[in-house]
């Protein structure tokens, strides 16, 4: 019976063709699953592994009054911030105000300096010789001296005239402070300069008067506020000194035991016998503890609360009265506009101080460190800090943020061009249009990203400043820009990656809208825009949020071009800019991974940390890929 | 297409076998459409889909077209609303068709403009996935009517004369997509009316309904009937004789008899008409 209907074909173990072409596809599609489960195993056990050691990690940087020490820290940086801000505003005041006077003041410094450069072996000449002529005390010698010094003073009068006339205004006077007026004038004073007295011409000093006069106010202000720290710096460089040592003590205690062993190790196999003694010698000093003696160690800080306690009230006793004390009807916009900040910066860092101090008088070192502080402090950290000799922070924040931002900025950009393209060439173009765009569209995502970053860094960058420093936009928030390598620059090439992405998807979405809708709109009168806009844009609106979403993964995973262009400042940009905020450079989770993942010994918190990053961006990329799907399935159209 | 032999195959032969082409013939000043001579292609005039079609179609009565599949009765009727605008290669290759004396394919004729005069309904009903409401609103809205009075005024009138209101009114702003087949056949019809056009088309309205929204559908043709000046396209030939007063029969793109609906089905002048009406071939 079976000969009628028997399998044809050679068997090889019993496994047929078409078994065999069956097991080649299944077993391709295991090895896929089965390397992305290992893939995705893998990063969980090593990012998981991340916390227990971060713990252990904030339980060394307590024991060790690093912790209290960081309190300082964090205070001085607050303090210094709006230091810093008073000296801008003072200079940038100074330079609005008393900008000629300044281009005099600098200018002869330049000069002088220029001139005492090229004219050293002369001056140290007319030196000599004017000693020369003091120092003779026969008339006749001092004749003789008078004559020399004579000639050499006119030697001296020909190099300057001949130096002063090929003086270049613009190198000297580089931020072009002073008019052709006021140049002249200082070279017509510069004729008469002495260079062994060293006096400036009668112009400058009146101007350097005229500008401290003037600036007199704001500089006392600011030099209150300047001083205010100084007794919380010192504190906070003494902490540093103790707190590391204590650090390194226990540190090098734990690895004790292990060095006494490789000690010994040696002692034994050493070549000559003074070596072997040297080494044994060396093994015995070890003493192996079993616990380090934090507590004895740590009453080197306790005495410091007192002191921290009056260092907080010394700065505060300055600081209010200094920022009190700054002028309010300044001529410079950005300085007013500095001031203001610092005047509502001051309250805030008052109360910053204030509310540091209690938590710092609370401070105990022996409390324990929970595993949610390890977790709140890598999700909620304010700092990545890495290699440094005092702690290392693996705080998640900045990067975070940075690369939400960057992410953000190139969406807001990316959709009105990817959504326009797309229901341009769907609804609107041509055929011969669409054949045009579309593949042109398309072909932007062949652009390997390196290439896009090396063109953010010349031309994007370049260009972002030039435009920013045009005087008529500095009403734009972040205008002018202090880095050519910003978020704002990231952001923008990070669109153009995008826009591929994001035009595909919205244009099948706009394409699934059954063909149908579109003749009902059309039958009632409805125009074509009118058409696109209230029936087609409302129908595909779930698939053009999923192209978004899609679009955004696409972004936030995108690693050379922010690694290349977005600054790789590892820290939270400055919200208090307002929208100019996107001006700052920043750093982002891609970035960090690709920065540090190579010099990183493997094992080490570093290296896990980095995985706990990546962990996150995992994490991301799965619930946007996820989320896309599930809004696609539940709102997607059904033709 | 024939089913048998004695029948004649070519369309041209049929058309000249009938002596008259269109033996009861509309006065011209009653007639709301006038087709004259109108050919039309989809491929920029290498084949003709129509040919040299003429007949005037009366104001106020509902006019049948029937006819086998392809045989040109749906180009016809989306002619009459530019419709076959959408398709790039189509054009009218000779002719013209009058809607109230105005040459539709004129220069200076708005389709837009047009379509609002001709509204459409369509063989597979396609309200928008919008509220009912808004389905309805649809039309007064992009003619820019933002009144909110207004509007609400001239929903329910359109869902009461497309016989829905009834059936609806306690939810208005739930989806249209959650209506029966039938009722979602009326809402576009609602729909069509609610812009108040002269004319309106009907593309096989029933097709994809079951018998007893059919009836609905058919009461409701002849309560427009009143109204407006109704095209319907058909393969049903029960339904012609039930809703409409003139009735004209296609075959391969060329009008082989037009009259009176009672004419046509109980008379026919031309052989081949009965055969169809009588179900021998189609």
């Amino acid at each position: 019976m079976a000969t009628h209907f028997k399998r044809k074909g050679k068997r090889v173990l019993g496994v047929g063709r078409q078994d065999a072409i069956r097991f080649f596809f299944g077993g391709n599609a295991m090895i896929s699953t089965f390397v992305l489960g290992a893939i995705c195993i893998f990063l969980a056990r090593e990012a998981a592994m991340f916390f227990p050691q971060h713990q252990r990690e904030l339980e060394v940087f307590r024991l060790t009054g690093q912790e209290y020490t960081n309190f300082v820290i964090e205070e001085m940086d607050e303090y210094t911030e709006v230091k810093s801000l008073t000296n801008q505003a003072f200079y940038q005041e100074m330079n609005e105000a008393y900008g000629i006077q300044r281009g005099l003041v600098d200018s002869f410094g330049a000069l002088s300096g220029n001139l005492f450069d090229d004219g050293e072996d002369l001056i140290e000449e007319l030196e000599d010789a004017r000693d020369a002529v003091d120092d003779a005390d026969e008339e006749e010698a001092k004749t003789l001296a008078q004559t020399e010094l004579d000639g050499i003073q006119a030697k001296w009068d020909n190099f300057l005239q001949a130096e002063l006339g090929k003086a270049d205004r613009t190198a000297v006077d580089s931020f072009g402070r002073l008019g052709k007026k006021e140049w002249q004038e200082l070279l017509d004073a510069m004729t008469a300069w002495d260079p062994v007295e060293d006096q400036p011409p009668a112009l400058v000093e009146a101007a350097k008067s005229e500008m401290n006069k003037g600036m007199a106010a704001f500089d006392a202000a600011r030099m209150l506020i300047g001083s205010a720290g100084s007794e919380l710096s010192k504190l906070r460089g003494e902490l540093i000194k103790v707190t590391t040592a204590i650090k390194d003590e226990a540190v090098a205690d734990k690895s004790s035991a292990a060095r006494k062993k490789a000690l010994l190790e040696g002692s034994v196999n050493a070549a000559t016998k003074e070596d072997r003694a040297r080494l044994k010698e060396q093994a015995e000093k070890i003493t192996i503890r079993k616990n380090f003696p934090y507590a004895e160690r740590i009453t080197a800080l306790e005495g410091s609360r007192e002191k921290h306690k009056a260092a907080i009230a010394a700065l505060e006793a300055d600081l209010k009265p200094g920022i009190a004390a700054l002028p309010t009807d300044l001529a410079s916009a950005q300085a007013q506009d500095l001031v203001s900040r610092i005047r509502e910066k001051g309250p805030e860092l008052i109360a910053y101080l204030d509310q540091s101090l209690q938590e710092s008088a609370d401070w105990r070192y022996d409390q324990p460190v929970s595993w949610i502080t390890s977790v709140t402090s890598f999700f909620f950290g304010k700092d990545w800090v890495t290699n440094s000799s005092f702690h290392d922070f693996y705080g998640l924040l900045p990067l975070f943020t940075g690369s939400l931002l960057i992410s953000i900025i190139a969406l807001i950009v990316a959709i009105p061009f990817s959504l326009g393209a797309a229901i341009y060439v769907n609804r609107l173009a041509g055929p011969k249009q669409q054949n045009i765009i579309k593949p042109i569209i398309e072909l932007i995502g062949a652009i390997p990203s390196v290439v896009l970053g090396f063109f953010g860094i010349i031309v994007l960058g370049e260009a972002l400043r030039e435009i920013s420093q045009v005087p008529w936009l500095s009403w734009v928030p972040g205008f002018p820009m202090q880095e050519r390598l910003n978020i704002l620059n990231a952001g923008l090439l990070l669109a153009l990656m995008a826009v591929p992405t994001i035009f595909t998807l919205c244009e099948d979405a706009i394409n699934n809208v059954p063909s149908s809708f579109t003749e009902a709109s059309l039958a009632l009168g409805g125009s074509k825009l009118q058409t696109v806009m209230r029936v087609v844009v409302p129908t595909a609106v779930s698939g053009i949020l999923a192209a978004i979403l899609l679009g955004f993964g696409r972004v936030i995973g995108e690693t050379m071009v922010v690694l290349l262009v977005a600054g790789n400042q590892i820290a939270i940009p400055d919200f208090g800019l307002g929208v100019g905020v996107i001006t700052q450079p920043a750093h982002t989770m891609t970035g960090i991974i690709a920065q540090e993942m190579g010099e990183v010994t493997s094992g080490t918190i570093h290296y896990r940390a980095l995985f706990s990053v990546g962990l996150v961006l995992f994490t991301i990329s799965l619930l946007i890929n996820i989320s896309a799907r599930r809004i696609i399935k539940r709102f997607g159209l059904a033709a | 297409m024939v089913t048998t032999s004695s029948q004649p195959t070519d369309a041209a032969e049929i058309a000249s076998a009938s002596a008259a082409n269109n033996p009861n013939p509309i006065a011209k000043e009653d007639s709301m459409i006038e087709v004259d001579d109108v050919s039309f292609s989809y491929d920029m005039g290498k084949t003709n889909v129509l040919k040299n079609i003429s007949f005037n179609i009366p104001a106020g009565k509902v006019t049948a077209l029937i006819g086998p599949s392809g045989c040109g009765k749906s180009t016809l009727l989306r002619c009459l609303n530019r419709m076959n605008d959408l398709v790039d290669t189509s054009k009218v290759t000779t002719g013209q068709i009058r809607i109230m004396g105005q040459d539709i394919n004129a220069s200076d004729v708005d389709p837009i403009e047009l379509r609002k005069q001709v509204g459409m309904v369509f063989q597979k009903y396609n309200p928008f996935p919008k509220s009912i409401y808004d389905n309805v609103a649809y039309g007064l809205r992009i003619q820019g009517i933002k009144n909110k009075s207004k509007l609400n005024e001239a929903v329910e009138k359109s869902l009461q004369r497309a016989a829905l209101w009834s059936e609806v009114k306690d939810r208005l702003n739930s989806s249209a997509l959650g209506l029966s087949g039938g009722q979602q056949q009326r809402l576009c019809i609602a729909r069509t009316i609610a812009v108040n056009p002269r004319i309106v088309l009907m593309d096989e309205p029933c097709s994809a309904l079951d018998p007893i929204a059919t009836a609905r559908i058919e009461e409701l043709i002849a309560e427009l009937q009143e109204e407006f000046t109704i095209v319907i396209v058909t393969h049903n030939m029960q339904q012609a004789t039930r809703v409409s007063d003139r009735t004209a029969f296609f075959y391969l793109g060329e009008l082989i008899e037009y009259n009176d609906t009672a004419t046509i089905f109980a008379n026919p002048s031309v052989r081949h008409t009965e055969d169809y009406v009588s179900g021998r071939f189609g």
